[in-house]
């Protein structure tokens, strides 16, 4: 047990003292930050635009503005539910659209605060990304849209205006020319499109009948759908609560993947550095195969647990001190059932079974490319789970997903993906007994195959293989 | 006798090949032996059936008193024949790694690595790791790790091969103080000064087989000795001197003068040759008596064979 301390000790440092394990290890929670905050980052960084209406349709330039106004009403309303739904949850979220829907943006900040104090203080509304202006008096005035076209162009390259839109009627349809500071603005494109379209539609309506006022709530329309379920946590309706084990399993499913193939492929290039170096050799004649691998095998996974370690304890102070609701959320999925110790058994069973194949790998081969000629037919097995994971998230009662799980080799992966959806005891003991079952065999196997492969020299081949586990080579 | 390691009818086979064909042999505690043979002799194998890395596909190994090497792993310290240690360790970190694997504990471990490698040298690149270390100072290091651990029986795997004279030299120092301490040691080599310099006993492995056990002495004493002859002589003349089994003529004859490497045969005198040369008249200007050494002995036990 102390050479397997002393092993396992030894490769822990050799991995955790390298440049390259803290780079690796950070970089996932640096991009992590730094795909969360970009677009908030640009968002900040884009100017408001200055937007000018010349009006030669006669009439539709305020309905246009209000138009473009009504988007920016919206946008703080999706910013206000946002900022609610991790501290008050769903209904306390769609409390707060309603009250902007029903009373305006006052009302709805004082909902905010009211459901949600945390976020109600701490809320900043999103920047105005457009702004309708006054249009330069020259281009006002001028008396054709030819004329107001060619007064309108200074105003653009010399920064004062970010866009022209000229509303006209042609064919009796109300139609707009848009002159934008830059070739490639889509943003300002795109609102002015969204706008035009909620005026020609309120138009229409009119036109067909309508009063303005029924017009303008058919335009506004946000019907409410509220969806149930008998497996949601209440018993009734769906929440984002019931949804997260979907989006966990998920992640929890890859993150295991990634885990287990990284642990697994720093122990197989140990093991080839060893037996290049000519070292394993001299530690066979130390100690036992078990020890060895033992120790191998224990020294990478506390690697694995230790980059784990950080990226949850990382996780989970972002996610507390940003979407404090959300961490509850997440830790009350985690514990429910003690999901999380499903999940570390299925990670143990899954790197021990992976590791010994690679480690055994490892033991053969002395370069990159002798490991590719084997690692070929692992890394088939070990994409199925991925193609599958998916489907396992979505449909996890599916029966072809049902049977796959229970394959020990896909078990760790797919039982993960489905274990936050509750599966039924019998196949999460049917999966966890295949994967200790052949875990034992692996260990038994890849021990057998570490020390025929540890001792062979030159050239690796199949045939040579074959004889070395069988003694015969 | 009291007896570290003992061999009875050991065989290894790898499929049709056998490598080592009943092989027994002893080694008394305290001494140093060789274990001598061509390459692809069976060295190695052996070696690894002693350290208990491979069984043995028939016979029997006791080591320290123990079956196998397996069983008194801590008591043995071990060099292989290709050499190699983790380059990014420093050599205190590796010598104190490999003792601590045979019981030492790391605090203890480090002094006696700090120790041994002040007493090779060493002291100033104790700190540096092994990939900044020479070919010389890593494979000193390596054996500084295999002995950190104080064993009771070192085996070394061909330990002079891409060593320089001047590190030779410190390696042979290194065996003796090991076996002045009561260490049994056991290396295999090819290169037979080494061993004619350090061992009392060797073992001549060749093909797998056992060709010889004993003393040096009496390895020598299975070659023939040599009576060296220069003069203006004729081969034939040499040939027909009393007890000499062939005759090899060195240099040119037709020069005037030339020298003979003459064999005696197993028993023969040398002076009786020598008394019929100066009897007979032969023009003897120069003659020298040559002991046989290890690599004669060697050369006669192999048969040759490699």
């Amino acid at each position: 047990m102390k050479r397997m301390l002393l092993i396992a000790r030894r490769e822990y440092f050799a991995y955790a003292r390298t440049v390259g394990f803290w780079l690796s290890m950070l970089a996932l929670p640096a991009l992590m930050l730094l795909g969360g905050m970009m677009p908030a980052m640009i968002k900040n960084a884009s100017p408001t635009r200055t937007v000018a209406i010349v009006d030669f349709a006669g009439g539709q330039q305020a309905a246009l503005t209000a138009a473009l106004d009504a988007r920016y009403v919206t946008a703080q309303a999706k910013a206000m539910r946002e900022a609610a739904v991790s501290e008050a949850g769903e209904p306390g979220a769609d409390a707060v659209r309603e009250a902007v829907d029903r009373d305006g943006l006052e009302a709805g900040l004082a909902a905010l605060k009211r459901v949600a104090p945390r976020a109600g203080a701490a809320y900043a509304p999103p920047k105005r990304d457009l702004r309708v202006v006054a249009a330069p008096p020259e281009v006002a005035s001028a008396p054709t849209l030819a004329a107001a076209e060619k007064a309108l162009r200074p105003h653009l390259t010399g920064g004062e205006l970010s866009a022209v839109v000229l509303l006209e009627r042609r064919d009796g349809e109300l139609k707009a020319r848009l002159w934008s500071e830059r070739v490639s603005d889509e943003a300002v494109e795109t609102a002015v499109r969204d706008a035009l379209r909620d005026v020609i539609r309120r138009d229409r309506l009119i036109a067909a009948g309508l009063d303005p006022a029924t017009a303008t709530s058919l335009a506004e329309l946000k019907p409410k759908l509220d969806v149930f379920s008998p497996k949601s946590a209440g018993g009734g309706e769906v929440s984002l609560r019931d949804r997260l084990p979907g989006v966990v399993g998920f992640v929890l499913g890859m993150l295991l993947w990634s885990s287990v193939i990284s642990g697994a492929s720093i122990l197989m290039n140990s093991v080839m550095e060893e037996k290049s170096n000519r070292v394993l050799e001299v530690l066979m004649s130390s100690a036992s195969t078990t020890e060895i691998l033992g120790g191998k095998v224990l020294g990478v996974a506390m690697i694995t647990a230790t980059v784990l370690g950080v990226w949850f304890g990382l996780g989970a102070y972002a996610l507390r001190m940003l979407l404090p609701g959300l961490a509850d959320d997440l830790g009350s999925v985690l514990l429910d059932g003690g999901l999380i110790f499903y999940l570390a058994l299925y990670l143990v069973g899954g790197y021990l079974m992976y590791a010994m194949v690679f480690a055994a790998i490892g033991a053969f081969c002395e370069t990159p490319r002798d490991a590719q000629t084997l690692l070929g037919p692992v890394m088939i097995v070990l994409s199925v789970p991925i193609i599958v994971m998916q489907m396992a998230v979505r449909t996890p009662d599916l029966p072809l997903i049902k049977t796959m799980s229970m394959v020990p080799f896909f078990a760790p992966f797919l039982m993960s993906a489905r274990a936050p959806s509750n599966p039924p005891l019998i196949e999460v003991v049917i999966a966890l007994a295949g994967m200790a079952a052949v875990g034992a065999l692996m260990v038994w196997l890849g021990g057998k195959a570490f020390r025929a492969g540890a001792l062979s020299s030159g050239k690796f081949d199949w045939r040579g293989v074959f004889a070395l586990m069988t003694g015969r080579g | 006798m009291d007896v570290a390691l003992k061999l009875e009818g050991v065989s290894k086979r790898y499929g049709r090949f056998e490598a080592v064909k009943d092989l027994s042999f002893e080694v008394p505690r305290g001494s140093i032996c060789g274990f001598l043979g061509p390459n692809g002799a069976g060295k190695t194998s052996t070696i690894r059936m002693i350290l208990g890395l491979s069984p043995p596909s028939a016979g029997q190994i006791t080591v320290l008193g123990g079956e196998g090497g397996n069983a008194v792993r801590d008591r043995i310290g071990f060099l292989p024949e290709e050499r190699g240690l983790y380059r990014k360790m420093t050599p205190v970190d590796a010598i104190a790694f490999f003792a601590g694997l045979k019981g030492v504990p790391l605090g203890e471990g480090r002094k006696r690595a700090k120790k041994l490698l002040e007493a090779q040298g060493l002291g100033a690149s104790m700190k540096k790791p092994m990939k900044a270390l020479s070919k010389g100072m890593a494979q000193k290091v390596q054996l500084m790790a295999a002995i950190a651990h104080e064993p009771d029986l070192v085996i070394l795997d061909e330990p002079f091969s891409g060593l320089d004279p001047v590190n030779q030299q410190g390696l042979e120092d290194v065996i003796r103080d090991l076996a002045d301490r009561g260490t049994t040691v056991l290396f295999s080599t090819h290169v037979m000064q080494h061993a004619e310099r350090l061992c009392r006993q060797v073992v001549l492995l060749a093909r797998g087989e056992k060709v010889f056990e004993g003393t040096v002495e009496a390895a020598r004493a299975r070659a023939p000795r040599f009576l060296e002859l220069e003069g203006a002589l004729a081969t034939d003349a040499v040939a027909g001197l009393p007890g000499v089994a062939a005759v090899e003529a060195a240099g040119d004859p037709a020069a005037g003068t030339a020298t003979y490497r003459a064999t005696l045969a197993p028993g023969a005198a040398p002076q009786e040759a020598l008394k019929t040369a100066f009897a007979r008249g032969l023009d003897v200007r120069r003659f020298e008596m040559k002991e046989p050494t290890l690599h004669d002995a060697f050369i006669v036990l192999t048969g040759g064979r490699a």
